[in-house]
């Protein structure tokens, strides 16, 4: 059993130099193994084992190690961020110098996250991730059990969380999972049967209790959310806004993966997929250029610094449950529901949201207030 | 919401009831199905797999040249990853100098204060103490009937020791204990060791030679385990008793739900529901209660010990101290005395020879007034 002491002397530096590989890996934008070896090599990564670390005290490290990177293989960190520790793990696993290696360990609970991101990989012909991921459980290098960690009950000690990297997160997807193509469908479907019954009830239609194109308007919320996560991230790069385009057309035809792969070109800019329509504008293999012919470089963008921590902190919803943007009180039977931050564009979308949503209900009695001084902001009574 | 995907809450994948503190309740039976159901059967075999397939299989699902796929291989090797030139010596006992890494830097420090010290006096017992786990590490049995099956549950368990005195509660002295899902909890329950197990009551002042004829292992046989509500009782002998009953009808009358009973020698670990990383209890005797901790449960490796008959395996067990005689002060007591107007301090330690030198003249007579009681130190297992 590890000591607790030694435990977390280890973790903060060793934290400290992932996020330094990470964060250099990250800049690089792309996920080719060979960048990653180029930095791992830069900063002799393999010497983390060196020293004359007595007794147990190796490889209650090397499970450590394995451990601290293991958290960099999961959501919520970016897809770039999620390759880079597969290839932490794959690298640590072989530098190690405890002797039987110490192995990686996979809960059940995370399983499903791995396959999909082996499908995204496959999908996205990342073919060194992929061969990686073989690799690894081909060379038994995998524990397949019930929770990530040996858990002890150490309830007196302070449990020690593993922070979330704000740069390495994901872009925040929210408004994405709120109204999915699924949802979106969903949504179509009981409008056109609302229609029908409609229809066949009464000989003229002069009620309209629903939108007519809600759908639609729903659609477009999401859309220009979007626009608006591309814009500000890559500071009006005609390409994303051309290819944001070209995703309108295909909402209907819900593929998820279709969705994960066009944000994840956008988040980093190694493998430009095209979408099935423009499959033939597809960018060819460019194999006079490079000796490795089985990946094509895409032009690099040239990300700008990435905002302070405050700034991200302003620009996106918290995390951590309450969302600055929202206040939300309830008198009697009234239901206040007030947007403080009209400047946050997120809310802004959100308050849209709401409106076309509201107007469902409107019937009920309800109402909602747009005050006119407060753009963005509405309360629903 | 009719979005929301991850509503589908399967039972048996265990989850966090307090997050890195202990999970929800699961069945282990259903939970090793469930990881059977995931993988592949080569994924947790023991045998080797072969380079050439996996290669094969791999540039099927890919649809890439075999030249691509060497190509792929020469940069995806493990080679690509040492940071020293192929000849030059490498010296991993120590910290290479001028290091970057955070990790190097705070190790260098620790290395350099080390270094500034006498020679530290490594403890032997430690020493084989940390071994103690990677003992059987490996072993494969000569036959093959008792090779641990592919796809078996390895269970950790910690069992603590039941007097836990204040001021020590932080170190929390154990036995870490590793099983399979196809033993029963009578295998669990015979594998912990504990001195209470070995204590011999009666006073033996006037017998002494009688002492070591009962011990309360053999007398007092009853046991239970409590896990998620259920109370699994021994029942193999017949002077076993139920112990738990009182608890269940203490708790009939107050505000608990409703336990349940079971015989331990009829369930395995497959069958139990559980939540890994909470306690549980173990009482025997009586009176000896032991915590018990499941740290961890897991599916079998090739690199795990293989042999069925080394299991419940004993992989940590902390070393008590032991008390010396109060004469000598070279060998472990064995006699405990009160009353004795020969010792120094009531009660009193004193090995065999001792107690024998000091309490009883040559022929064997009692000398003096005392009481003896037999002392089963608890750094016995050591």
């Amino acid at each position: 059993m590890p000591n607790g002491k030694a435990k977390d002397r280890f973790l903060k530096p060793l934290v400290a130099d992932y996020e330094e590989l990470l964060g250099r890996f990250q800049q690089t934008e792309s996920v080719r193994f060979e960048e990653f070896t180029a930095i791992w090599r830069n900063m002799g990564f393999s010497s983390v084992f060196y020293g004359s670390l007595a007794g147990n005290e190796m490889r209650e490290f090397c499970h450590l190690t394995l451990t601290m990177a293991f958290n960099y293989f999961l959501p919520p960190y970016s897809f770039q961020i999620r390759v880079g520790g597969l290839y932490l793990l794959y690298g640590l696993y072989h530098t190690q110098l405890a002797s039987p290696k110490e192995k990686i360990r996979i809960a059940l609970k995370d399983w499903e996250q791995i396959q999909k991101f082996y499908q995204d990989s496959v999908n996205s012909q990342h073919y060194d991730a992929v061969y990686i991921i073989r690799k690894l459980i081909a060379e038994n290098a995998v524990l397949y059990t019930a929770m990530p960690q040996m858990l002890t009950f150490r309830v007196k000690k302070k449990p020690q969380h593993h922070k979330v990297c704000e740069e390495f997160r994901d872009r925040p997807e929210r408004v994405k999972d709120l109204i999915s193509t699924d949802m979106l469908q969903e949504v179509a479907n009981i409008q056109g049967h609302h229609e029908r019954l409609k229809a066949s009830v009464l000989e003229r239609s002069s009620i309209a209790v629903t939108q007519q194109d809600l759908p639609a308007r729903l659609h477009s919320c999401v859309l220009e959310f979007l626009h608006w996560q591309d814009r500000h991230e890559n500071h009006g790069d005609a390409d994303h806004l051309v290819y944001a385009e070209e995703k309108a057309q295909q909402v209907e035809s819900s593929n998820r993966a279709q969705l994960l792969a066009s944000i994840k070109t956008k988040s980093y800019g190694c493998l430009a997929e095209a979408s099935r329509s423009r499959r033939h504008r597809q960018v060819e293999m460019d194999t006079s250029i490079s000796g490795t012919g089985y990946i094509k470089q895409a032009p690099k963008y040239h990300k700008s610094r990435a905002p302070s921590l405050k700034a991200r902190t302003n620009k996106n919803l918290c995390g951590e449950g309450q969302s600055p943007g929202f206040r939300c009180k309830v008198n009697n039977s009234l239901f206040d529901f007030e947007a403080v931050d009209p400047y946050n564009d997120t809310v802004r979308a959100v308050v849209e949201l709401i409106r076309v949503v509201h107007n469902v209900n409107e019937w009920h009695g309800t109402q909602l207030l747009l005050p006119e001084q407060k753009e963005g902001s509405c309360v629903v009574r | 919401m009719a979005a929301g995907s991850s509503s589908n809450v399967n039972e048996n994948i265990p989850v966090f009831e307090y997050k890195d503190i202990n999970t929800k309740p699961f069945h282990v039976g259903s939970f090793r199905t469930a990881w059977l159901e995931k993988l592949k059967p080569i994924d947790y075999s023991y045998e080797d797999k072969y380079e050439e397939n996996e290669d094969a299989d791999f540039a099927k699902e890919m649809g890439i040249a075999p030249e691509t796929l060497d190509e792929l291989k020469a940069i995806c090797s493990v080679d690509t990853l040492r940071c020293q030139a192929e000849d030059e010596p490498l010296d991993t006992n120590v910290v290479p100098p001028d290091p970057t890494l955070q990790t190097l830097i705070q190790r260098k420090k620790k290395q350099d204060y080390k270094g500034t010290l006498r020679i530290d006096k490594i403890s032997r017992v430690d020493h084989y103490q940390d071994e103690l786990e990677s003992l059987a590490v490996g072993k494969r049995p000569e036959d093959p009937v008792d090779l641990v099956p592919e796809g078996e549950i390895i269970l950790s368990i910690n069992v603590l020791y039941p007097a836990i005195f204040e001021r020590f509660r932080y170190v929390r002295p154990h036995m870490t204990l590793q099983m399979l899902g196809s033993h029963s909890l009578v295998d669990l329950r015979d594998a912990i060791c504990c001195i209470s197990d070995l204590q011999v009551f009666g006073e033996f002042s006037n017998t002494p030679d009688m002492a070591p004829d009962f011990i309360s292992k053999d007398h007092f046989k009853s046991a239970f385990f409590y896990f998620e509500g259920v109370f699994y009782n021994d029942m193999r002998h017949p002077e076993c008793q139920d112990m738990s009953e009182t608890t269940i009808d203490w708790a009939k009358t107050r505000d608990f739900p409703t336990f349940h009973k079971a015989k331990m020698e009829d369930t395995r670990f497959y069958d139990l529901k559980v939540k890994v990383g909470y306690p549980y209890l173990f009482c025997h005797q009586g009176d000896c209660e032991h915590v018990v901790i499941i740290t961890d449960i897991r599916l079998a490796h090739k690199d795990d010990c293989l042999d069925r008959k080394l299991y419940p395996l004993l992989t940590h067990k902390h070393r008590v101290m032991t008390r010396k005689c109060a004469v000598c002060h070279v060998y472990i007591g064995r006699w405990l005395t009160t009353n004795d107007p020969f010792a120094p301090n009531d009660p009193c330690l004193f090995c065999e020879r001792c107690f024998r030198m000091l309490h009883y003249d040559k022929k064997g007579n009692k000398l003096g007034q005392f009481l003896a009681y037999p002392y089963v130190d608890p750094g016995a297992f050591n």
